[in-house]
């Protein structure tokens, strides 16, 4: 490998809190403790893939690789399409191969989007020294407002009702989140007890209005708990396929990004926000609120769950049900992104990306592999999962690594880890 | 000398078989490997329930009819419409819907692939947004099932010399839920005027603790049998009667394997569904636009194996009840 590892903070104080230490291991070893976690956490999963069904790793790899679509950019790759051929024996097409792939291209980047958002939701607060576990609830209510004002508001023409659902989304999410912005801010309720009550509370609220003779069940089917479609008015362009194609929330995305690097980077809020995640008692002493800028950090990341789940309704699922609630869990998948994308907008884009390709490359419409297809869903979870917990143990082997320091053990020098 | 012979009739015979394999084959290939594809919900392929039985039915097929599987889990609602495409898109004889929630995805799909067979479980094809003419509902009569589990509890209840009181635990108040329940009250109250049914919801069929905390609230009103129409919830549903030593009953599988608590189950024959319409598609009979009800004349629907308790004259009784049902001089009705 010719990275040369990022360079270390500078030697300084101890961090006293816990939320301090935290985000200084998350700012410890730059972009190559993320990879290393990641490979190691695919490579643990080959070798589970390996000796419970006897498959090859690489080409599991390789089979994720190809259902992920992301071999579309690659030409030469597509070309021998092993998965396809695995599945489709009779389905020799090049063009078919190369749509394949396209098709699947498009549902990583949809999953991207929404976890990219659910993502920023998570890493915002934790800028500020909080842990919102609430994403999920926040997701539901801009879903819920999402569907409310997209189905049954109309005729107010595309230009005004697209973003007025997305503003009322993303409101109600601020709003929602906000609520244990102002618990944490004024009695000192802490917001990983308040934000999971909130998602229950949203979950039940949820699934109440779409229940058979709910207030947003459907006029059309009477029989299926789930809402009216969403306005025609109220739809996100898709740009590119025809069967649940690539929507514009994907841009939508892509500005939060920014957006959340411009605020947190470039403004005295942000200062604010990252001045208190640090060190609060010293930005209390420094003349900073603190409880205003917890309920900020709060509502502006609950703002971008709300705004998650206003894109994926106006983006392809157009309406949304008591089930779908019950089985929806990108809220929390939120918390892997921003965990594994370091709470930085471009790591949470890579991770996003990440998450969405193994979404959809270890589905089982995409994974040929010789395992049956009881067994091929679990692995998901199973690569899944084991990322997640590699993401979570990367911080004890940073901490390691520190407490190695400390014994005064000698520190192989960066030219060693090159060779 | 005979070696040599013989060597001519038998290069001869052998060129007749082979040309009879290839003829065969290539009239008989066709028509035996079609591929079949099937889209589960998000309940995904173990639910034990409702996918689990589609699936099984698949695997008959696989095994006795020699077709080709392709299964595809939905882990999400964002997979629906790239499953089903996928089933059409692999020109698969017949795509497989499993279950209502697939429903708003199939109508578009079935919409853009006008020339691909696609069949929905549970659902009637009228009931899709634009009645695509290449679906297929495959639908059941659930009431008669409930009716027949309905009619053995109350008797066995009786014979026990306990109160016929019934509880029923359904998992979200739908119409494919409430027809197993309203044919249980109908033949319960049929059998006496005493019985009572009472009915509740856990709004879930997959958090077994919320069956099981309804249906101890029933045991608790003085239920002596729980009827589970939950699916995976139900499950916890069937525990407590067992923990409160009361009869349970299962609901789509025949679910006596949990135990000598089972007094029976309400099977809701979904794999017979699969296979009966894979046969269809062989034999060339397969139509859209219509739905195929299942239900006690067809074998679609019926009860499960019999807990040892109950006595020889009431498995009489209920035989001679399904048959009142099938001639329809019974008719339990199919919504509360």
């Amino acid at each position: 490998m010719s990275v040369t590892p990022a360079a270390q903070p500078p030697p300084q104080q101890e961090p006293t809190t816990l939320a301090a230490r935290f985000a200084l291991y998350q700012r410890a070893g730059g972009v190559i403790t993320p990879l290393l976690t990641t490979l190691l956490a695919l490579f643990i999963a080959g070798l589970v893939v390996r000796f419970t069904t006897g498959a090859s790793p690489l080409d599991t790899g390789r089979a994720i690789l190809d259902g992920s679509g992301l071999t579309w950019f690659i030409p030469e790759s597509v070309m021998d399409i092993r998965s396809v051929a695995g599945t489709y024996d009779d389905w020799p097409s090049e063009a078919e191969a190369r749509l394949n792939a396209e098709i699947n291209l498009q549902q990583t980047l949809i999953f991207t989007t929404t976890l990219i958002l659910t993502g920023l939701a998570v890493a915002f607060a934790f800028r500020c020294g909080l842990f919102n576990i609430g994403g999920q609830g926040q997701f539901f209510v801009g879903a819920i407002v999402a569907v409310a004002v997209g189905a049954e508001v109309s005729g107010v023409g595309r230009v005004l009702h697209v973003p007025l659902v997305l503003l009322c989304a993303a409101l109600a999410g601020a709003v929602w989140a906000g609520i244990a912005g102002i618990l944490r801010a004024t009695v000192g309720a802490h917001e990983v007890i308040t934000t999971i009550m909130l998602n229950w509370i949203a979950y039940w609220i949820g699934s109440y209005l779409f229940s058979l003779g709910g207030p947003l069940q459907s006029d059309r089917s009477r029989q299926v708990p789930i809402s009216n479609d969403v306005q025609e008015s109220a739809k996100l362009h898709v740009f590119w396929g025809d069967f649940q194609g690539l929507h514009v929330g994907f841009f939508i995305a892509i500005a939060a990004l920014v957006a959340f690097y411009l605020i947190l980077n470039r403004t005295t809020l942000g200062y604010g926000v990252r001045a208190v995640g640090y060190n609060p008692e010293a930005a209390r002493y420094g003349g900073i609120s603190v409880s205003r800028n917890y309920f900020l950090a709060m509502a502006i990341s609950g703002l971008f769950a709300g705004l998650a789940g206003a894109v994926d309704i106006m983006g392809w699922q157009y309406r949304y049900g008591q089930i779908d609630i019950q089985q929806s869990d990108i809220g929390f998948a939120g918390i892997a992104v921003a965990l594994l994308g370091r709470n930085t907008s471009i790591g949470i884009f890579f991770s996003a990306l990440l998450f969405g390709a193994l979404l959809t490359g270890s589905n089982t419409r995409n994974l040929a592999l010789p395992i049956e297809p009881e067994l091929a869903g679990n692995m998901t979870l199973i690569v899944q999962g084991l990322v997640v917990l590699f993401v979570a143990a990367d911080l004890v082997i940073l901490y390691l690594w520190r407490f190695r320091k400390r014994l005064g053990l000698p520190r192989r020098e960066p030219k060693a880890v090159g060779s | 000398m005979n070696g040599r012979r013989l060597m001519p009739w038998a290069l001869a015979g052998l060129a007749a078989l082979a040309s009879l394999v290839v003829a065969f084959g290539a009239t008989a290939a066709p028509m035996k490997n079609e591929r079949i594809s099937l889209v589960t919900d998000v309940g995904r392929l173990n639910d034990r329930s409702f996918n689990q039985l589609a699936y099984q039915g698949l695997l008959r097929a696989e095994r006795v009819l020699g077709i080709r599987k392709q299964v595809y889990e939905s882990r999400t609602p964002a997979d629906y419409t790239p499953n089903l495409t996928a089933g059409a898109r692999t020109q698969s004889a017949l795509t497989i819907a499993v279950g209502f929630l697939l429903g708003e995805d199939l109508n578009r799909v079935a919409k853009q692939f006008p020339k691909e067979n696609f069949a929905i479980i549970d659902f009637p094809y009228e009931a899709l947004a634009d009645k695509p003419q290449n679906v297929r509902g495959l639908l059941f009569k659930s009431e008669q099932a409930g009716c027949l589990v309905g009619h053995i509890a109350v008797k066995q209840l009786i014979r026990e010399k306990k109160r016929p009181i019934l509880s029923a635990v359904g998992g979200i108040k739908l119409p494919s839920v409430d027809a197993f329940i309203a044919g249980y009250r109908f033949c319960a109250r049929r059998v006496s005027r005493r019985a009572k049914v009472l009915i509740g919801y856990s709004q879930s069929f997959t958090d077994s603790a919320k069956c099981k905390e309804v249906a101890l609230g029933h045991i608790s009103r003085g239920a002596g049998a729980v009827f589970q129409v939950a699916g995976g919830c139900g499950l916890g549903a069937l525990s407590a009667a067992k923990q409160k030593r009361k009869w349970g009953i299962g609901v789509d599988a025949d679910q006596g394997y949990l135990g000598a608590h089972m007094l029976t189950s309400a099977v809701k024959r979904v794999d017979e569904s699969v296979y009966a319409t894979i046969q269809a598609i062989q034999k060339g009979t397969f139509r859209g636009g219509m739905n195929t009800t299942f239900s006690l004349a067809n074998n679609g629907v019926g009860y499960g194996k019999l807990s040892r308790k109950v006595s020889r004259a009431l498995r009489l009784e209920v035989e001679a009840l399904k048959k009142a049902i099938i001639r329809g001089r019974v008719k339990p009705p199919a919504t509360l």
